[in-house]
């Protein structure tokens, strides 16, 4: 399963902390597409992610200040 | 004139920039020892001070600058220094983040900085003024850590950097984690300096370096003084509203270069885009930058000017307001983040159950 959290607008440290409870009510193997724009998150979602042991399978920038990254749940 | 305004200029648009590539957001540092557990960001605080002080006490014993570290208002101080940590919470980002955040094209900090302007402005020469003087009476006669102790200040230098050697070599044996990054679509200096991810102990080191060159860079033009950004911030809004002249210096182009460097710096690495919040972020904004100027005037200094340069100069008033800033942050974040969340969540779970019902 596929879930995208569209987190556009907001600002740190709620990306994160939004994403956090998006992960929480996945199971395990489904994917989290989070998209952001907020430039701290491009340090702290990955950080997040790799510290968890979540699988980070995309992670691209798709415009001025906008990004992408999908987390598969561990 | 133009000496200040061309090195002032230049030294601030290095630290935007650096500070924008870094991500050096001290208000998210404190907020996550609390919220992630992470000190990584303090830490970095702690080598940029480290920094600093070897540096700038090392142009005393030079006599190329001269410091003095004056008397402590204690009690504005412990209380400046606690509502500024709440402000910059609810602001998103210290005084220098909102600066540099603001050069990034996000509307909300432009509002918080427009609210910590007028509020330092109102707290210095405003009708909050006799209020401002009346808290920063009560004074203790000695600031320097060192003269209360009696002991030299290279001692307590020597400590600082015992502790932030301690510091990194913990960080160094850490076992790795590899964190995902972006596909680089630059290289060589540009990917360095447009893209790649820096390590915020090198931006610490960088920040720390920019702080000592504020030094002689500041004196030289008049204003013995290393960064500084309440006052100068103040200083925009009472040149514009009196046109005396005598409200410019080097501190004002210092502030005004954040803002061009991180403009710089985000437009390179296409992280520039004007960004309009919502009513309630927008709001909270400038509730945030009131906080921060009210604090921030009454403790005499910010992040920066107390958390950077006070503790640089091993005075009370640096290491206590850095410790009672770091406790208003966590008070907030406790408010905004842990409880406020909580809550929202019941809510949510409670109109999830009567939709079910």
């Amino acid at each position: 399963m596929k879930k995208v959290l569209g987190v556009m607008g907001m600002v740190c440290p709620f990306p994160l902390v939004e994403a956090k409870e998006a992960i929480a009510e996945l199971s395990s193997g489904d994917e989290l597409v989070i998209e952001f724009d907020c430039t701290q998150a491009t340090d702290t979602i990955p950080r997040w992610a790799a510290e968890e042991g979540h699988n980070v399978t995309n992670y691209e920038q798709v415009g001025d200040a906008a990004w992408t990254i999908t987390v598969q749940k561990k | 004139m133009v000496q200040m305004i061309i090195t002032g200029l230049l030294c601030g648009a290095l630290l935007g920039f650096v500070m924008q590539r870094g991500r050096f957001c001290l208000t998210g540092g404190f907020r996550d020892m609390y919220l992630t557990k992470d000190n990584r960001m303090f830490y970095a605080l702690l080598i940029a001070i480290a920094v600093q002080s070897v540096g700038v006490y090392t142009l005393v014993a030079l006599e190329v600058i001269q410091i003095s570290t004056g008397t402590l208002p204690l009690f504005a101080i412990i209380l400046g220094s606690f509502i500024f940590g709440i402000g910059i919470v609810l602001a998103g980002g210290c005084a220098t983040g909102t600066w540099y955040r603001a050069g990034e094209g996000l509307i909300g900090s432009w509002i918080a900085l427009a609210g910590y302007i007028l509020m330092s402005t109102i707290m210095k020469t405003g009708p909050l003024s006799p209020l401002n003087q009346k808290i920063q009476q009560p004074q203790l006669p000695t600031n320097s850590m060192a003269d209360t102790l009696g002991i030299n200040v290279w001692f307590l230098i020597a400590l600082l950097l015992a502790v932030v050697g301690w510091i990194i070599y913990k960080e160094v044996t850490k076992p790795k984690v590899v964190i995902p990054t972006l596909k680089p679509k630059k290289t060589g200096l540009a990917h360095i300096l447009f893209e790649k991810r820096w390590h915020p102990f090198l931006t610490a080191l960088l920040v720390g370096l920019i702080a000592i060159l504020a030094w002689p860079l500041s004196s030289a033009t008049g204003r013995i003084a290393g960064l500084g950004i309440t006052t100068p911030s103040a200083n925009i809004l009472q040149y514009l509203t009196t046109g005396d002249l005598a409200f410019i210096n080097w501190g004002v182009f210092l502030v005004l270069g954040i803002l061009v460097g991180s403009f710089v710096a985000a437009k390179a690495s296409n992280e520039f885009r004007f960004r309009m919040p919502d009513v309630k972020t927008g709001l909270t904004s400038f509730t945030g930058g009131n906080l921060m100027g009210f604090g921030a005037s009454l403790a005499g200094g910010c992040s920066i000017g107390n958390g950077l340069v006070m503790t640089a100069l091993m005075t009370w008033q640096g290491w206590i307001a850095l410790i009672f800033m770091i406790l208003g942050t966590w008070t907030a974040v406790y408010f905004v983040f842990i409880r406020g969340r909580k809550e929202k969540k019941s809510k949510a779970t409670v109109q999830t159950s009567i939709t079910t019902a």
